[in-house]
């Protein structure tokens, strides 16, 4: 394909920039996937065995790009780390915690390597919805699993890649049939709750032609002193007029965890998806979010939540792609980060040739809470068609000190009123979630992070 | 001694002297009207009075019911009774106007207030200010028009029911309607609840509206001239030079004594 670039310069609202042959982003080595996946009729032990041959020949990946961004997993030792069975039993402490009160239509645990519970009500059951560990649908749902498996997954760009289609374990299946239409959330949750724990995490969902569910990963940890892997894969694929709101949420806690993940929506002919990610806590993170629209009419939205403390380190790499169109998108993320914390959020609107009649805009908002934390936010547009519109916009912020003085002199104080801007800067997209104990989750852990980082934003405002 | 006291305060900016030598007292019950040309030094008054961390007093005080404030937080100024209506009200995205007020109202506070008390108030201040029921669930002051951040200021002051209100040229950019309702709440206030205010304005036409006891004139960082609602009129008549070329020689001979 003849990738034109953009440059980031381009104005909201122009529509496609006239192509600049030979011009390419500069920033990034990042790349969509946009492509056929590894399943291309191979068993999954064929699969496991061809991803097992790269993650014994090829080293640990390093992500860079320029201004001074690299991501690196030099502090983890894979020999080192194992990957822990567990009977099925006991739902972890952290995850009854955590779904405390919440309704859900079915709930998988995975913890370390092991699904250690599942459940799904026998109406949903009966009325062909399936939702259990991943090898037991390689085992009893053959011609699904097959026919999804790695459709659009990849298994040869990196070593945690090959790693995770080599060596998962447990795993996560949902299909949701034709037309069944299901108001409660179906939560997947990943636990790690030991050091040296390895874990592949590999979650496959289905919604088929009309199904209109909820789905939410959760990805938690205790805290705990030492070294974890996450190594995850998630792929929902969408067919004709399903409709999904799908929400990643992920605290790994104060350990050191290492999430190298990879996840990808694929959204079907007049299908919609409304995606939000919230990433709230990990020692290092590295994901690739990918969001495509690869059938005429497919619509989506976008959106996401970061908020990084102490050292952590965030990698985000979210793409927003259109295989075809008609088709719409609106990418919408917002980010904090104190402490000396890292996070690099880059988000890439992919337009492919043909994809025509494509409507997109995607934004950016960050806060520096720190004067040590840093963030950066790199939007970059790749449009291979002409009659589209795709444009990109964002704001970097810190502490509007007026604000704070308004909101001082009504009675609040200072923590209070920084508190108050802080969540109303993410409110536009938490209150929009539609789902009230999801919602409230996340307003109180980024409560409880602004409350940790509270001498911080004292000491930044006094200096400043 | 009255329940605001300000006794020879001098106030700077990074850059420059703005305050030199204010005295004012304010009683709860009462109603001043403090005026001035622009660049006079009022709304840095206002701000001073609320403890805006970018002014400086260098010198003299301020006492809120016998206690001196002058290097008080502006969130213990508030819980004390003091209300700073704003001239430019900053917006405050992803807060309702009704939260917002819940959590003002409860910082004051050492139980929250009952949801079924918070509602009676807020429906009888929405009635004062003669706001749609909507309002009150928008976001505060995000996307209001200058005449709807203003009616939100005097909603606040109504259910925050400070003892002594300064409102920072609350009349600046209003039409004569929103002018009207937002100066009758002043009004009301201080009859039903004994609000005392200050009245910060540039202009006269508020003071058709809200009846000041006491009329202060501001001039190059002080107080010139003071009486009551006779002031008004003459200043009318008069205009600022006229005050001005009258108490300018004074003003001077005073700094070449000081």
């Amino acid at each position: 394909m003849s990738d034109t670039a953009v440059t980031p310069e381009a104005e909201p609202g122009t529509g496609a920039a006239a192509p600049k042959p030979g011009r390419h982003r500069e920033a990034t080595l990042n790349h969509a996937l946009a492509g056929a996946g590894a399943g291309d009729g191979r068993s999954l032990a064929e699969l496991r065995q061809a991803a097992r041959g790269i993650y014994d020949t090829v080293p640990l990946p390093v992500w860079r790009r320029s201004g001074f961004w690299t991501t690196t997993l030099r502090d983890l030792d894979l020999e080192a780390l194992h990957v822990p069975e567990h009977p099925v039993g006991k739902t972890p402490a952290i995850v009854s915690e955590t779904l405390a009160g919440k309704p859900t239509a079915g709930l998988l645990v995975q913890r370390g390597g092991s699904v250690v519970h599942t459940d799904l009500s026998e109406e949903l059951a009966a009325r062909g919805v399936i939702l259990c560990s991943l090898e037991q649908a390689a085992a009893e749902h053959r011609e699904l699993f097959e026919r999804y498996y790695l459709s659009r997954l990849t298994i040869d760009r990196h070593r945690l890649e090959a790693a995770n289609a080599a060596l998962w374990t447990g795993g996560a299946f949902l299909y949701v049939p034709p037309g069944v239409i299901v108001e409660d959330p179906f939560a997947i949750a990943y636990v790690i709750d030991e050091p040296g724990t390895a874990q592949y995490a590999h979650t496959l969902a289905i919604g088929d032609r009309g199904a209109e569910f909820r789905l939410q990963e959760y990805d938690l940890a205790p805290d705990f002193e030492g070294t974890a892997l996450h190594a995850g894969a998630f792929e929902l694929y969408l067919r004709d007029g399903a409709r999904c709101r799908l929400a990643h949420f992920q605290d790994w806690g104060t350990g050191g965890v290492h999430d190298v993940s990879t996840h990808f929506v694929g959204v079907g002919r007049d299908a919609y998806c409304h995606w939000l990610p919230a990433i709230l806590g990990g020692h290092l993170t590295r994901q690739h979010l990918e969001l495509a629209v690869s059938e005429p009419g497919g619509d989506m939205a976008f959106r996401g939540v970061f908020f990084t403390e102490r050292d952590e380190h965030l990698d985000e790499f979210a793409v927003d792609l259109h295989e075809t169109g008609p088709s719409s998108g609106d990418v919408h993320w917002r980010g904090a980060a104190t402490g000396e914390s890292r996070a690099s959020f880059e988000g890439l609107i992919q337009i492919d040739p043909g994809a025509q009649q494509t409507h997109t805009y995607l934004q950016i908002h960050t806060m520096m809470l720190s004067p040590k934390a840093k963030v950066d936010a790199i939007p970059s547009v790749l449009v291979s068609s002409h009659d589209v519109s795709a444009s990109h916009g964002g704001t970097v912020g810190e502490l509007d000190e007026s604000a704070i003085f308004y909101m001082q002199s009504r009675g609040l104080d200072r923590p209070s009123a920084v508190r108050v801007i802080v969540e109303g800067f993410f409110e536009p997209l938490i209150g929009q979630l539609d789902d009230e104990h999801l919602e409230e989750l996340i307003r109180t852990r980024i409560a409880a992070k602004l409350e940790r980082a509270r001498g911080d934003i004292e000491s930044y405002a006094r200096n400043r | 001694m009255a329940d605001l006291e300000i006794a020879n305060l001098h106030v700077r900016t990074e850059d420059r002297e703005i305050l030199r030598g204010v005295d004012l007292k304010i009683d709860r019950g009462e109603i001043h009207a403090l005026m001035g040309p622009n660049g006079s030094g009022k709304s840095t008054l206002a701000n001073t009075l609320m403890g805006h961390p970018a002014y400086e007093i260098t010198e003299g005080t301020i006492t809120f019911r016998g206690e001196d404030i002058s290097e008080a937080e502006p969130h213990e100024r508030a819980r004390a009774g003091l209300f700073l209506a704003f001239q430019y009200p900053v917006s405050i995205p992803g807060v309702s106007v009704a939260n917002f007020l819940r959590m003002a109202i409860n910082a004051k506070r050492e139980e929250p207030i009952q949801v079924k008390e918070f509602r009676t108030q807020l429906q009888h201040a929405i009635e004062l200010l003669d706001v749609d029921r909507s309002f009150t669930s928008r976001h505060l002051n995000d996307g209001f028009s200058g005449g709807e951040k203003k009616r939100a200021e005097i909603l606040q002051m109504a259910m925050l029911q400070p003892d002594i209100a300064i409102l920072d040229e609350t009349d600046s950019g209003l039409d004569i309607d929103a002018l009207r309702v937002v100066a009758e709440g002043v009004q009301r206030l201080h009859d039903e609840q004994g609000l005392g205010a200050l009245i910060i304005t540039h202009y006269q036409r508020i003071l058709h509206y809200v009846q000041p006891q006491f009329v202060h004139i501001l001039m190059d960082g002080r107080i010139v001239l003071e009486g009551g609602v006779e002031l008004v009129e003459r200043l009318e008549r008069e205009g600022y030079d006229q005050i001005r070329q009258e108490y300018g020689a004074a003003d001077a001979l005073d700094v070449a004594g000081a």
